[in-house]
């Protein structure tokens, strides 16, 4: 059985606001959560610009390396809020 | 039977029930969503709202059972489905240890990827008090195949006390199985976020494996123990 494949555009201003969503709910305050947002998002844009496809999973894993060096509780907030339940 | 034995198995039952973690991981996600999204006022909110949903349909399945026992089965459970609850207990001790969590450094649960996809997602979109209390509804639904069995002791039990204490025996029944989501409103209203939390879940998981397991165990010993012999 094939599997369906579904692509998205990356999107730098989605990657902000999940951050974002997530360092809210860790009460950290609003302008440091935007200083980290902006730091990932930059180095996530250097990362992929010289890539023409990249896994959600890979796009995961380098956001969550970037922010386990500013934050580990929000890595582990970024890498496993799917994993609760 | 004496009431202080029905209550000491309806305080264990609620223990075995309070130890399953749907209710409680979707009360994690539905923190970590809505404080994200929200400000904290909405947050206890809707958390409130979901933790009496939870509490709500509980109630009521007690509550019923409790009234077809007293309609159907004499009045109280025949010695046959005592036993029969008795060896769904065990099941589910075997079940708490081998099978309920997957594999991994997580908190998943055995519920299809689908169905736990879709709590995570109505999780994220509850904006809406009537919506988390559905939420709490529902994963206390999803949890009946551990807890139905619970549900029969414990109505058993509240109709074995005498008249005067039933109520208050539903009610202690409902605040045990409430604890650890009350503790968890309690914990994040000082100041704590839920992330802590779920790193503890996740870092203990064979702890609470053992203390599911041996909270059914233990439970079927004192049904044997003071029930049925």
């Amino acid at each position: 059985m094939k599997k369906k494949r579904i692509s998205y555009e990356y999107s730098r201003k989605g990657i902000e606001q999940s951050i974002m969503r997530h360092a809210k709910s860790l009460r950290m305050p609003e302008g440091w959560a935007e200083t980290i947002a902006k730091r990932v998002a930059d180095a996530t844009d250097k990362w992929i610009e010289d890539k023409d496809i990249v896994t959600e999973e890979d796009l995961r894993v380098f956001i969550c390396k970037q922010l386990k060096e500013v934050s580990p509780d929000l890595a582990f907030a970024y890498h496993n809020h799917d994993k609760i339940i | 039977m004496s009431d202080l034995l029905c209550f000491a198995t309806i305080a264990l039952a609620g223990f075995a029930q309070a130890t399953l973690q749907l209710s409680f991981g979707g009360l994690i996600l539905l923190y970590h969503a809505s404080m994200g999204q929200h400000r904290r006022r909405k947050t206890r909110h809707l958390t409130t709202a979901y933790i009496l949903g939870a509490l709500v349909i509980t109630l009521l399945a007690v509550s019923g059972i409790a009234f077809w026992i007293s309609q159907f089965a004499g009045q109280a459970l025949t010695l046959e489905m005592t036993l029969i609850c008795v060896g769904i207990f065990l099941a589910c001790a075997a079940i708490m240890w081998l099978l309920y969590y997957r594999r991994g450094k997580n908190t998943e649960l055995w519920l299809p990827r689908s169905f736990s996809r879709f709590i995570a997602r109505k999780a994220k979109t509850t904006d809406d008090t009537i919506e988390a209390f559905s939420l709490g509804t529902l994963s206390a639904f999803a949890e009946m195949p551990m807890s139905i069995a619970l549900f029969f002791i414990a109505a058993n039990c509240i109709l074995t006390i005498s008249a005067h204490l039933q109520v208050v025996a539903i009610l202690a029944y409902l605040f045990v199985v409430a604890l650890p989501t009350i503790a968890l409103k309690f914990y994040v209203r000082t100041g704590n976020n839920v992330v802590t939390v779920q790193k503890w879940r996740v870092k203990n998981k064979m702890f609470m494996r053992f203390i599911s397991s041996m909270s059914f165990m233990m439970l079927s010993a004192f049904i044997l123990a003071f029930w049925v012999y």
